[in-house]
């Protein structure tokens, strides 16, 4: 069993996004537990890309594959986990702020946040605050993360956040924010937390999770 | 198929025209014709009159139709071979291929640990020959100094059997005369598995330096003559300082020196007919305040780029001149100055490019300025690999795919050349600010130093083989009984 769990991590460092489904079919076939194949098949995997990664010895895009390949077995497994109770690491809600076309950014930190086993909803540009009140209530994130490109955008983050606390769900959630004009010190004023680029986004997420349980 | 369809494989950089380089070959044709040059050598002044110089006392004058036989015999194409047999260190020498690394001689190094410049010692050599066998842009091994701890005429021959065993990158050998020479040689050709062997695959070459203005030096020429008659690629390089050994004109510089370069040429080519020789030499301007040779000027990246459009007009490849600087120590002024540098020598496409990691006008060698450089080379090549243009780089199909609002992150036609069409570097810092700050704050310089020590601690060289380690304690042992008597 532990072998086939071997080949699922593999499969992820390699970013074998289309073999890998069907390796994880077999793993459950063979009687792995969904719980099993996550975070002994697919999480070492996300990991050991992770610090390659910022050694700078594996790019951008096969963190990309390794990250679509993990999203592949999650499929697969998904119904097995919610029959069995299990979650993920936690949620995370993204989006660009209201009047900010920007979009890779943003991608980039949900596809860092998938790799570290995080559930990962993506509003996409231009969110209106009402629609980040609206996602927060229906799909109850444990975290929403903004993003803003330009510094005339910068204060639809502070729109938001108080459009979530006018809604009465500001407490339910953790917000962090970034992109290239965002600081901690901005972050510091409207009251959420920061991180600089992508893959500190990841990191920042799970330890705002881990400081809320 | 497509006709008449151009494709430029590279980057097009170019000074002269033809109209131009013909009239300055004309121009070296005349000054070795008409005016000629002093060769304090007699057996040489000898072997040019055999093959039809006109000789009178010491001065020498060679008709175009014997220069142009020597260029008509020297190799525009040949490949130096690395000691081991790694293809990865082989140097091919040929059109639009340029190679890099550092130069002979300065009496002070920068040391590693401390950070302050004195006198080149033996050691020095070993960190040298590591530091450039495992740098990924530098191509060839010279030494950075002259060492100060052995008997002064070994120098040469300590310094190229320190090298030796601990790069398998071939090394531009330099020497004071005849007797060290043939201690190299004997080093080279003990690894090659003899004399036969070694002209089958030359593993080093010989770097030999006549006088400005137009003055062949008896040991310079002794050494092309050595060479010659052993098989050794050579290297026949003027240092010239424009407006006080030269023209103060580029152009009457790079003729003056082409001129003393291809003495060399048509001694070695006499001796040995298709000797692979390269033209030299080091182009500079004399600065008029400070009076040195500078090794930071713009004019020398402009004049060497000119004489390497001579030599290649003439069919022969150049020595050329790069990563330098007058700056004293690891700082900005060294960056810029050995950046321009290197970035002019890669467009130029000079053959070997030596220098890199000379400081302080060449009285201070650093391994530090090399290691920087190795970053500035890397840069400097991917911009001369150009921009190619076909189908599958076009990639209309890609931007199809792909649309409005997409992204290419997760597309296979970037997953197929992100590596091979971006270059990465391993200096330069470009992390975001928060991570840099947590690192320490380090600029260049720190990296710089850091990436070195490392190198030299940990890097370890392919050996030599036993018979080689064995015979160069026997030639070095024969070399010390050869000069005990000498003060």
């Amino acid at each position: 069993m532990s072998e086939i769990l071997q080949q699922i991590t593999t499969a992820v460092m390699q970013g074998k996004k289309d073999e890998i489904a069907q390796i994880a079919q077999q793993a459950i076939d063979e009687g792995s537990g969904a719980e099993d194949i996550l975070y002994k098949g697919l999480m070492p995997g996300m990991d050991y890309v992770s610090v390659e990664f910022k050694a700078g010895r594996v790019f951008v895009p096969e963190v990309m594959r390794s990250a679509r390949a993990m999203l592949n077995v999650m499929e697969v497994i998904k119904p097995l986990m919610v029959e069995k109770g299990i979650s993920m690491v936690g949620k995370v809600l993204l989006g660009t702020v209201k009047g900010d076309l920007h979009d890779i950014g943003k991608n980039l930190v949900g596809m860092m946040c998938e790799g570290a086993g995080f559930e990962v909803r993506n509003l996409g540009i231009n969110v209106e605050p009402e629609k980040f009140v609206e996602a927060v209530k229906e799909f109850e994130p444990d975290i929403v993360g903004m993003s803003a490109l330009l510094t005339t955008t910068m204060r639809s983050m502070g729109d938001t956040v108080k459009a979530l606390e006018e809604a009465g769900v500001r407490d339910r959630v953790q917000i962090m924010i970034g992109g290239a004009p965002v600081s901690q010190a901005f972050a510091d004023k409207i009251g959420v937390a920061y991180a600089p680029d992508a893959a500190a986004a990841a990191d920042k997420a799970k330890e705002l999770i881990a400081n809320s349980r | 198929m497509r006709a008449n369809y151009r494709v430029n494989s590279g980057v097009r950089f170019e000074v002269l025209s033809k109209d131009q380089l013909q009239e300055m070959f004309d121009g070296v044709l005349h000054v070795m014709d008409k005016i000629g040059l002093d060769v304090h050598h007699d057996r040489a002044r000898e072997i040019l009159a055999g093959a039809g110089a006109r000789v009178e006392g010491k001065r020498v004058q060679i008709p175009p139709h014997v220069v142009k036989r020597s260029l008509a015999t020297a190799p525009r194409s040949f490949t130096i071979y690395a000691r081991d047999g790694n293809p990865a260190h082989d140097i091919h020498i040929g059109p639009g291929r340029s190679h890099f690394g550092p130069g002979p001689t300065p009496p002070n190094f920068i040391d590693i640990e401390t950070l302050e410049r004195r006198p080149y010692v033996r050691d020095d050599a070993r960190i040298v020959a590591t530091v450039c066998d495992a740098l990924p842009n530098i191509d060839f091994c010279e030494s950075l100094g002259t060492i100060s701890d052995v008997h002064t005429d070994l120098a040469a021959s300590y310094e190229f059997a320190t090298m030796f065993p601990k790069t398998s990158k071939p090394i531009v050998a330099w020497s004071y005369g005849w007797d060290d020479s043939n201690d190299i040689h004997q080093i080279a050709v003990a690894e090659a598995g003899g004399q036969e062997a070694f002209e089958k695959r030359p593993n080093y070459v010989h770097y030999c330096e006549p006088l400005s203005p137009l003055v062949s030096t008896f040991e310079a020429v002794d050494k092309v003559i050595f060479a010659a008659e052993h098989g050794v690629p050579v290297i026949f390089t003027t240092c010239a300082l424009a407006g006080g050994t030269a023209p103060v004109t580029p152009a009457g510089i790079i003729i003056q020196t082409t001129a003393e370069s291809f003495m060399g040429l048509v001694l070695s080519q006499t001796i040995r007919p298709g000797l692979p020789f390269f033209m030299g030499g080091v182009l500079s301007v004399m600065d008029m305040s400070a009076m040195i040779l500078t090794y930071g000027a713009p004019e020398l990246s402009l004049m060497m780029a000119g004489a390497t459009e001579l030599a290649h007009y003439c069919g022969i490849p150049l020595w050329q001149t790069g990563g330098c600087t007058d700056s004293k120590c690891l700082d900005e002024q060294a960056s810029l100055e050995g950046s321009l540098s290197v970035f002019f020598s890669a467009l130029s496409g000079g053959d070997l490019c030596h220098d890199v990691g000379y400081t302080e006008s060449g009285m201070t060698g650093s391994i530090l300025q090399t290691v920087m450089m190795d970053e500035a080379i890397g840069y400097s090549r991917r911009i001369c690999r150009g921009i190619e243009v076909n189908e599958e780089t076009l990639a209309v199909d890609v931007i199809q795919d792909v649309g409005p609002d997409g992204h290419y992150l997760y597309h296979d036609h970037t997953m197929r050349h992100f590596k091979t069409e971006f270059w990465y570097p391993n200096l330069c810092d470009r992390r975001n600010f928060e991570e840099w700050d947590a690192d320490g704050q380090k600029p260049m310089r720190d990296r710089v130093v850091e990436r070195t020590r490392e190198i030299a601690a940990t890097h370890e060289p392919s050996p030599v083989r036993p018979e080689t380690e064995k015979a160069i304690a026997e030639i070095m042992e024969a070399a010390e009984e050869r000069v005990k008597d000498k003060s």
